[in-house]
């Protein structure tokens, strides 16, 4: 369980948001611009907290009243941006094992790249890869450091209609497995539908709603939410 | 234009024979400037990355008033005339200069020792590399350093296996452009530091001397030097030189 209430103020915005996240996929939806990526980075560490609370399974991981901050490096929160920021310079094996030094962690990074089909590739710099392989290997790479919470931003954004396609029922299946939680930001009602967990509806800043798949496809709590629903593909 | 770039070098090559070449080098003189130089070089060259990267990579990472102030700290070194900076050296850390009574209390004089030509030296040299240096890290994708962070990595391994491996282009220029002004170094070392044969006398101050008595070890010295200018450019590829330029430009 994943537990956040956090202000954070940039450049004029302010996110405020109080949310529990259970075990497994929770979509993060809202209009650009509502503050999804600024969400992920205040989980991940990488921005200031104005104020506010971070705990995950009991443990605080952000406290902004008792000074508490757990830096990122130790958080065990894994975050793949957009472009998944893979390490140009590194072959997919060593970044799949970047996060885990040693050979037991090489071992760990082997297995993976096994199961997601990535073997033939293991040689390869991101630069040779294609953009549905990229979007494995920054998910294999989160995954080896076994982190306890995932984030994914745009997971599937750079990615073309088809592999899209295919990839998303590998992603959804992936989380499912998982027993953390973890937010995936998306922009498309079929990725959203494909995870199959509560929605987060965020818009400027705020929690306008957070509750089951069905229930926000049912009746959709804003203008937003009801144009995502009835789109086939999210525009933005 | 390339007649007044080229004809100089070319003068000193075509004057000198490979009978003068070897003469020149054996010259006592010769031999105890080539030797300095490679020790004051290499300890101003060690000094620079040890302290100039940290500088750099904070420069690079904390853009602000403070970081402008450093950046034209960093910057006055390269346009301020040499023998300006031998005087400021002079004033800075002479016997009667600012830091002189304290660090005579220490039981140290800086002035005419060898100890004068490394810091005349990281003084006119340093600020290449960091500048360069600098720039380079500015390029680094952000999140390239908090994925890294994400991941568990410590800062040393962050620097090591993430910063330092992107960045090299940019800090192997700077290294080479600063070793080399180093190595050239000539106003601010014979102000701060002297002529002083085997102490203080560096490659450029035993060419300047042996001018005055014998120019075959000049010569032999002039050539070496731009032999190892043209190693520096060799090591860097033309491309990277102006690269580098265009960067602090």
């Amino acid at each position: 369980m994943l537990e956040l209430d956090l202000e954070v103020a940039r450049d004029g915005f302010t996110l405020e948001v109080a949310l529990s996240l259970a075990k497994g996929p929770t979509a993060l939806v809202g209009p650009n611009g509502a503050g999804k990526s600024t969400l992920l980075r205040a989980i991940l560490g990488a921005l200031p907290v104005r104020r506010g609370r971070i705990v995950l399974d009991e443990q605080t991981l952000l406290d902004t009243e008792r000074g508490t901050s757990v830096p990122t490096e130790e958080r065990r929160v894994a975050w793949v941006p957009q472009e998944y920021a893979l390490f140009p310079h590194l072959t997919v094996v060593e970044n799949v094992a970047f996060g885990v030094p040693g050979l037991a962690g090489r071992a760990r990074a082997d297995a993976l790249i096994g199961q997601l089909g990535l073997d033939p590739l293991r040689s390869r710099l991101p630069d040779a890869l294609s953009g549905g392989e990229r979007q494995k290997v920054a998910l294999a790479r989160a995954l080896a450091t076994e982190p306890r919470v995932l984030l994914l931003d745009e997971p599937l954004a750079a990615l073309d209609a088809d592999t899209r396609e295919t990839t998303r029922a590998f992603l959804a299946e992936t989380l499912h497995r998982l027993a953390i939680p973890s937010l995936v930001v998306t922009h498309e009602m079929r990725d959203v539908v494909a995870l199959g967990g509560p929605v987060v509806l965020l818009e400027a800043g705020r929690v306008r709603s957070t509750g089951a798949l069905d229930l926000f496809r049912a009746s959709p709590p804003s203008d937003f939410a009801r144009s995502l629903v009835t789109r086939i593909v999210g525009g933005h | 234009m390339l007649v007044v770039l080229a004809v100089p070098l070319l003068a000193l090559v075509l004057s000198t024979s490979p009978g003068d070449l070897l003469d020149g080098l054996r010259h006592p003189l010769a031999l105890s400037a080539l030797r300095l130089s490679l020790l004051t070089t290499t300890t101003s060259f060690a000094l620079t990355v040890l302290l100039g990267t940290p500088l750099a990579w904070w420069m690079a990472r904390h853009p602000g008033p403070a970081e402008r102030v450093a950046a034209t700290l960093v910057q006055l070194p390269i346009v301020v005339p040499p023998a300006v900076s031998g005087l400021a050296l002079l004033l800075a850390f002479g016997r009667r200069g600012l830091l002189g009574p304290l660090l005579e209390g220490a039981g140290w004089t800086l002035p005419f020792t060898t100890a004068a030509v490394v810091l005349a030296e990281l003084f006119v040299s340093a600020p290449f590399y960091i500048q360069s240096a600098a720039a380079a890290f500015r390029r680094l994708d952000e999140d390239l350093l908090w994925a890294a962070r994400s991941l568990g990595a410590s800062p040393m391994r962050r620097f090591f296996r993430v910063v330092l491996p992107l960045s090299r282009p940019g800090v192997v220029t700077g290294a080479a452009l600063s070793w080399a002004r180093a190595l050239g170094e000539f106003g601010a070392t014979l102000m701060f530091a002297g002529n002083l044969q085997g102490r203080t006398q560096t490659l450029p101050l035993a060419i300047y001397s042996a001018m005055e008595t014998d120019l075959r070890p000049a010569k032999a010295l002039s050539i070496v030097l731009v032999a190892v200018a043209l190693a520096v450019l060799g090591v860097l590829g033309r491309g990277t030189v102006l690269e580098a330029v265009r960067a602090r430009a």
